[in-house]
C-alpha cells in the first residue's frame, strides 16, 4: 500500500514538473519583453537593460527555468504588472470566489441529479425517465455562454428577480452557481440513470429483494452504492470542465473569480500571471484527482489503490 | 460483425438515424448557403439595426431571424458561421484522431518505457483544462482559424490516445498476437493487419463523441474573443455580440444558441447511436 501511494505521489510530481515546463515555454514564446512591461512607458533604454539584468532575462533559458522553478518552490508565484501586486495573493483571493460558486453549483447539481437519475433508472420508460433524459441531453449540448445569457434573459430581464452581474448579496451568487453546476448536473443524471439500470439487473439485487427487504431500502442502500461508482471515477476529470466553464461564466456575470482573472490576464498580456494561474490550476486538478483515487478505494473495496 | 448485420443495426438505432439526419441537414444548409443567401454576412447596414425577425412573411427574401446590432442578417451569419464551426470541428477531429491513433498504438503495443513516457505526456496535458490551455496558446500565437485548429488539436488527442491504448493493450495480450510474434511476423505488419482493425470502432465512436465538445469549446473561445477573428461570423462571436442587447433584441443571442445546441445534440446522438451499433457489448 505504502509503495503504491509513493508511486502515485511520484507520478503526481512528474505531472507538476511537466506543467511548469509548459507554463515556462508558453511565457517565453509570448510576444513582448517582460522587462518593458514591468517598467513605466517612459523608461529609458538603460533602465530596461537594468531591469532585464535584475529579472535574469539575460541568462540562458535553462538557467532561467531553474530560477523560475526555485522561486516556485519557495512559494513565490511572481509579480503581476497589470494588477501591480503579488500573483500568489491575487490568485488566492480569486480562487476563493471561484470555489464559492463551484461548491454551491456542484451541491445543487448533486441534490437535483442524484434523485432524478435514480428515479429515471428505476422507473425506466415512464414520463419521469423521458423528462430526465431530455434534460440530461439538452444540458450537455448547451454552451455555457448561451445558458448564462438565457438565465439572464429569464431571471433578470423577464422576472426581474436576480441582478444581472456583480458581487454582494446571495442573489448575485444564484445564477453563476446554477450555470457552473448545470452541465455537471445533466451528466450525473444521465450516468446515474444508466448505471442504475445496469445495477438493478444484477443478481444481488434480486436476492436482496427476495429476502423481503423493502424496495426503498434496496434502491437507496444496495443499488445506489454501486451505481454511483462510475460517477466518482469521472468526477476528477469533470473538475477541469467546471473550471473551464467558470472562465466564461465569471466573465458574463462579472464574478471576480479565477476564470475572470485568467481572461483579464490574457487580454492585458500579463503572462507572468497567466503562468502562475496555469501552475495553480494544475496543482488543484492533480490534488483533486489524487483525492478521487483515494476516495474510490474506500467506496469500492474491489479495487486496490494504484 | 458482417456488413448486413451492421446495416440492420444501423436501421434499428433511432439515435443514429436522428443524429445523422440532423447533421446532414445542418451541413447541407450551411455549405449550400451561398446558393440562396440573400445578404452579405459581414456588411453592416445600420438602417436595419436590431431589426426584429420577419420570419417567413417575406419568404426567404426577408430577414427571417432579424438583424444584429450592426444591421447584418442573422440567418446569413448563422449559416456562414456554421460552415466555419463545422469545418474547424471536422479538421480538429481528423487531426486528433490521427495523432491519438499513432500515440495510442505505440504506447499500447510496445508498452514499457514508450508507454510510460507517452502516458505521462497525457497526464500532464490532462492536468490543465482544455479551454484554459487553448486560450493561453492562442494568446501567444494570435487568433486565427488555423491557430484555432492547431490549439484544439494539441489539446484534443489525449482522449483518443487513451482509448486506443487501452484497446491495444487488451489485444496485445491475446493468444493470436503472441502467436504472430513467435512466428516472426514483423511488428508493423501485426500492427496494421491484426491490431488496427480492432481499434477502428472505438476510435470512430470516440471521435464522433468528441465533435460536440469541440464545437462548444470553439464557441466559448470565440465568445472570449480568442476564436474566429471578427468580422467573420461564428456562433460564439454572434452570441457575444448580442449580449449587450439581450433585453431589447433577444433573438440575436437566442438563434445562434439554439443552432449550437442542435448541432451538438445531433453529434451526441450520432455518437451514442454508433456506440449502440458498434459496441460488441450491446447485443440486440
Amino acid at each position: 500500500m505504502l509503495k503504491k501511494i509513493l508511486r502515485r505521489v511520484a507520478l503526481t510530481l512528474i505531472v507538476l514538473f511537466g506543467v511548469t515546463i509548459i507554463a515556462f515555454v508558453l511565457v517565453r514564446l509570448s510576444p513582448g519583453d517582460p522587462a518593458v512591461q514591468m517598467l513605466p512607458a517612459t523608461a529609458t533604454e538603460e533602465q530596461i537593460l537594468n531591469m532585464r539584468e535584475r529579472m535574469g532575462l539575460n541568462e540562458p533559458y535553462i538557467i532561467q527555468y531553474f530560477m523560475y522553478l526555485g522561486n516556485l518552490l519557495k512559494g513565490d508565484l511572481g509579480f503581476s504588472f497589470h494588477f501591480n501586486m503579488d500573483c500568489g495573493a491575487l490568485i488566492l483571493a480569486r480562487l476563493i470566489n471561484t470555489a464559492k460558486i463551484t461548491i454551491i453549483g456542484v451541491l445543487i447539481a448533486l441534490i437535483i441529479s442524484i434523485p432524478l437519475g435514480m428515479i429515471a433508472g428505476i422507473k425506466r420508460g415512464t414520463a419521469v425517465d423521458t423528462a430526465a433524459t431530455a434534460f440530461a441531453l439538452c444540458g450537455q449540448a448547451m454552451s455555457p455562454v448561451w445558458l448564462c445569457l438565457l438565465m439572464i434573459l429569464i431571471f433578470s430581464v423577464g422576472l426581474k428577480w436576480l441582478p444581472t452581474q456583480g458581487v454582494g448579496t446571495w442573489k448575485h451568487m444564484v445564477m453563476p452557481s446554477l450555470c457552473v453546476g448545470f452541465s455537471f448536473c445533466s451528466l450525473v443524471t444521465r450516468m446515474l440513470r444508466s448505471s442504475m439500470i445496469d445495477v438493478l439487473q444484477e443478481e444481488y439485487i434480486t436476492a436482496t429483494r427476495a429476502r423481503g427487504i423493502s424496495k426503498f431500502v434496496v434502491y437507496v442502500k444496495y443499488a445506489f452504492k454501486n451505481a454511483i461508482l462510475p460517477i466518482v471515477t469521472i468526477s476528477g476529470a469533470q473538475l477541469g470542465l467546471l473550471l473551464a466553464g467558470s472562465m466564461v461564466i465569471e466573465q458574463i456575470f462579472n464574478w471576480p473569480g479565477l476564470g475572470q482573472l485568467t481572461v483579464t490576464a490574457i487580454s492585458s498580456r500579463d503572462f507572468q500571471l497567466v503562468q502562475s494561474i496555469l501552475v495553480v490550476v494544475a496543482i488543484i486538478m492533480v490534488l483533486c484527482n489524487l483525492l478521487v483515487d483515494i476516495l474510490y478505494t474506500f467506496i469500492d473495496k474491489r479495487v486496490s489503490f494504484n | 460483425m458482417s456488413r448486413k448485420d451492421f446495416i440492420r443495426r444501423m436501421r434499428k438505432s433511432k439515435l443514429f438515424i436522428i443524429g445523422l439526419a440532423g447533421i446532414l441537414a445542418i451541413a447541407l444548409l450551411c455549405f449550400l448557403s451561398p446558393l440562396f443567401a440573400q445578404f452579405n454576412p459581414t456588411k453592416s447596414e445600420l438602417s436595419n439595426r436590431l431589426l426584429e425577425p420577419e420570419w417567413f412573411s417575406k419568404g426567404l427574401g426577408g430577414h427571417v431571424f432579424g438583424c444584429d446590432s450592426m444591421g447584418r442578417d442573422v440567418l446569413t451569419r448563422l449559416l456562414i458561421g456554421g460552415r466555419t464551426s463545422l469545418l474547424i470541428a471536422f479538421s480538429v477531429v481528423i487531426i486528433t484522431t490521427l495523432i491519438g491513433l499513432v500515440i495510442g498504438l505505440l504506447a499500447g503495443y510496445y508498452g514499457g518505457v514508450m508507454d510510460l513516457m507517452l502516458m505521462r505526456v497525457c497526464d500532464i496535458m490532462m492536468a490543465l483544462p482544455t479551454l484554459l490551455l487553448a486560450i493561453c496558446v492562442v494568446a501567444v500565437m494570435g487568433a486565427s482559424v488555423t491557430n484555432l485548429v492547431v490549439v484544439l488539436s494539441i489539446t484534443g488527442w489525449i482522449m483518443v490516445a487513451r482509448v486506443v491504448r487501452s484497446t491495444v493493450m487488451t489485444i496485445r495480450n491475446s493468444e493470436y498476437i503472441k502467436a504472430a510474434i513467435v512466428l516472426g511476423i514483423p511488428n508493423y505488419k501485426i500492427i496494421f493487419k491484426e491490431v488496427l482493425p480492432n481499434v477502428v470502432s472505438p476510435v470512430i465512436i470516440t471521435a464522433t463523441q468528441a465533435f460536440g465538445g469541440m464545437i462548444l469549446t470553439e464557441a466559448s473561445m470565440s465568445f472570449l474573443g480568442l476564436g474566429v477573428p471578427a468580422p467573420a461570423p461564428s456562433w460564439g462571436a454572434m452570441i457575444s455580440d448580442g449580449r449587450e442587447y439581450i433585453a431589447t433584441a433577444p433573438w440575436v443571442v437566442i438563434v445562434p444558441g439554439i443552432a449550437l445546441m442542435l448541432v451538438v445534440l445531433a453529434f451526441n446522438f450520432l455518437g451514442d447511436g454508433l456506440n449502440d451499433i458498434m459496441n460488441p457489448k450491446n447485443k440486440d
